[in-house]
């Protein structure tokens, strides 16, 4: 029974693989692929949020903020400069770190309604920042021209040359995350949302957890960000508002609390469902928010708990019998 | 006395106060703990028993007077330093991980013992792994003394609560303490269970562990303790050994009551 539920991950791991690979082959439309590739991005981005939001507990309502400084560190660096993308890779993993310091360190006195307003007035301040200081950062008008990535002078001009490269990105992230989820990192986390006093008496620094915390969703919100920016080519301020905060947050809680496949499955269904929603046109947004709704009702473990239901319904009913 | 005055003091109250705005929770409270001793602390309600237990844990903070753990002051440290010094706690209600198994709940009890870091962790998964399985079988040892193995791998909740005290101990031994807090371990457990959880204690205290308990159960307190400090309105009226303290009438009154006057 074992080895044969082990054989049937196997499977269907390597069946998932396979699609990933050749789905730009399956899909022609290139707008299509655009939107997988924004999928990419986003899990990566929700990833991030789940370390803070979903393990520890510490509502953070300003990953826009996070992510837009992510990207305007790519995009301005690349273009005012002119030095390679793989630099503004490097420099979003460096902003990550200050940014998780400065957010971590307030959530130190502060905590649940309160945290939540902190951060979203620090996304506020980010955006109307990038909005009016329009000598440096383009205003309202943005930044154009931000260069593609290349790999030895192997340019990924196409998206779906880039969509190998986010793949891959996606999937190194992903396991680092499902590696500190499921260890006693990931543990830490989950003690400080359970019962900060009891995790404190039991001699865990919990400041500096919620850093660590704050830290690794900083970092990966930047990367999403940095990567978002060679995505388009184009950035604007007006991307980073609140709204994309809260579907980040949407992501994570339609997905599963506390689960990397929860994580990108979450962040699949909110980029592509409203876009498939489109033929509805007027009413598209008014069905997707029923959808969502009926969702939040029905699976408030998130899409990742339905499975687990299945099976437990079916073993239920064989017992039964 | 005379052959006791040797013994090392393990713990150092004195002279701790702690008012809430005008009310005096403790007051001018000394108390002197030595090592290899079951030391109790009891008293009527609302007189500062919790209290004196959360300003030596660190969860409050002392108004005056000092705490010395082997001669090194510590009051108003954080929590998680003290803790890390040896003296480990649990709750009058209890304070367990929720969404965890039981043994998740020892788990994060022994965090603080493992070395890794963060950056380590991400580029060393073998050492990680050796931690993990480290900190698992120390866990598994634990709940196997504390006969709970079974239940390992049931949620928390789930588990009658009893056995979620027995947890609550575990989790505070995962910490390797030399001087451990119980406030009010027997509260809420059936006669049987009281039995049992009084056998753990013994086993634990056996092992090398202090015992520091505040506790309401008469037979529990003048069975397994040495030494019992007796306050009322946070200010200390008695202290000794619980035939002394049985007999004087002071705690009598304010305490005991008429079913231990001779």
């Amino acid at each position: 029974m074992k080895e044969n539920k082990k054989y049937l991950k196997i499977f269907l791991y390597t069946l998932l693989a396979i699609v990933l690979l050749i789905l730009p082959e399956i899909i022609s439309n290139s707008y299509y692929q655009l939107l997988i590739n924004q999928t990419l991005i986003n899990a990566i981005v929700v990833m991030g949020l789940n370390y803070i939001t979903g393990m520890t507990g510490q509502m953070n309502m300003g990953t826009g903020g996070i992510y837009a400084l992510g990207a305007y560190g790519m995009a301005l660096l690349t273009t005012k400069t002119g030095l390679s993308p793989w630099l503004g890779l490097l420099l979003a993993i460096v902003l990550g770190l200050l940014i998780g310091r400065g957010l971590g360190y307030p959530s130190l006195r502060i905590s649940g309604i309160y945290l939540a307003l902190t951060t979203i007035a620090f996304a506020e301040v980010v955006r109307l920042l990038l909005t009016n200081w329009s000598d440096f950062t383009g205003g309202a008008i943005g930044v154009q021209g931000i260069p593609k990535f290349s790999i030895f002078g192997y340019t990924l001009d196409t998206d779906q040359k880039y969509y190998y490269m986010l793949l891959v990105l996606t999937a190194i992230l992903a396991i680092t995350a499902k590696r500190i989820i499921s260890s006693k990192w990931g543990r830490v986390f989950q003690s400080i949302k359970d019962n900060p006093d009891a995790a404190e008496a039991c001699g865990v620094n919990i400041a500096q957890i919620k850093i660590l915390a704050f830290t690794l969703a900083a970092v990966y919100g930047c990367i999403g960000g940095a990567l978002y920016s060679c995505l388009m080519g184009y950035i604007s301020s007006n991307t980073f508002n609140q709204d994309l905060s809260i579907n980040y947050l949407i992501m994570m809680m339609l997905g599963g609390i506390g689960s990397v496949a929860g994580n990108i499955l979450g962040a699949g269904l909110v980029t592509i469902l409203p876009e498939m929603l489109k033929v509805l046109e007027n009413y598209y947004w008014l069905i997707f928010s029923i959808i969502m709704l009926i969702f939040a009702i029905f699976m408030p473990y998130g899409l990742v708990s339905v499975p687990g239901k299945i099976m437990r319904y079916y073993k239920s009913k064989k017992k039964r019998w | 006395m005379k052959g006791v005055a040797n013994v090392e003091t393990v713990l150092k109250i004195d002279h701790l106060t702690k008012k809430f705005s005008g009310l005096v929770a403790v007051n001018d409270l000394s108390i002197e703990m030595r090592k290899h001793t079951i030391h109790a602390l009891i008293g009527p309600n609302g007189s500062g028993k919790s209290t004196t237990v959360n300003l030596v844990t660190g969860f409050l903070k002392t108004s005056e007077g000092t705490v010395k753990y082997h001669g090194e002051e510590i009051q108003d440290r954080p929590i998680h330093e003290i803790s890390r010094k040896g003296i480990s706690r649990t709750f009058q209600n209890l304070k367990l991980f929720k969404s965890m198994t039981v043994l998740e709940n020892l788990m994060v009890g022994g965090h603080s013992k493992t070395e890794q870091g963060i950056l380590n962790f991400l580029v060393n998964p073998v050492k990680a792994r050796q931690e993990e399985k480290m900190l698992k079988e120390k866990a598994e040892d634990i709940l196997n003394t504390l006969g709970m193995y079974e239940l390992r791998n049931e949620n928390i909740g789930n588990i009658a609560y009893g056995r979620q005290k027995v947890t609550e101990l575990g989790r505070a031994l995962m910490c390797d303490p030399k001087l451990l807090f119980l406030d009010e371990p027997a509260a809420g457990l059936n006669p049987t269970e009281r039995v049992e959880f009084v056998s753990i204690l013994l086993k634990v205290f056996e092992s090398g562990i202090d015992l520091f308990l505040i506790e309401h159960n008469m037979d529990v307190v003048m069975n397994i303790s040495n030494m019992i400090t007796v306050i009322n309105f946070g200010t200390k009226i008695a202290e000794g050994t619980p035939k002394e303290v049985q007999n004087d009438t002071q705690v009598i009154s304010a305490y005991l009551g008429d079913k231990y006057r001779k």
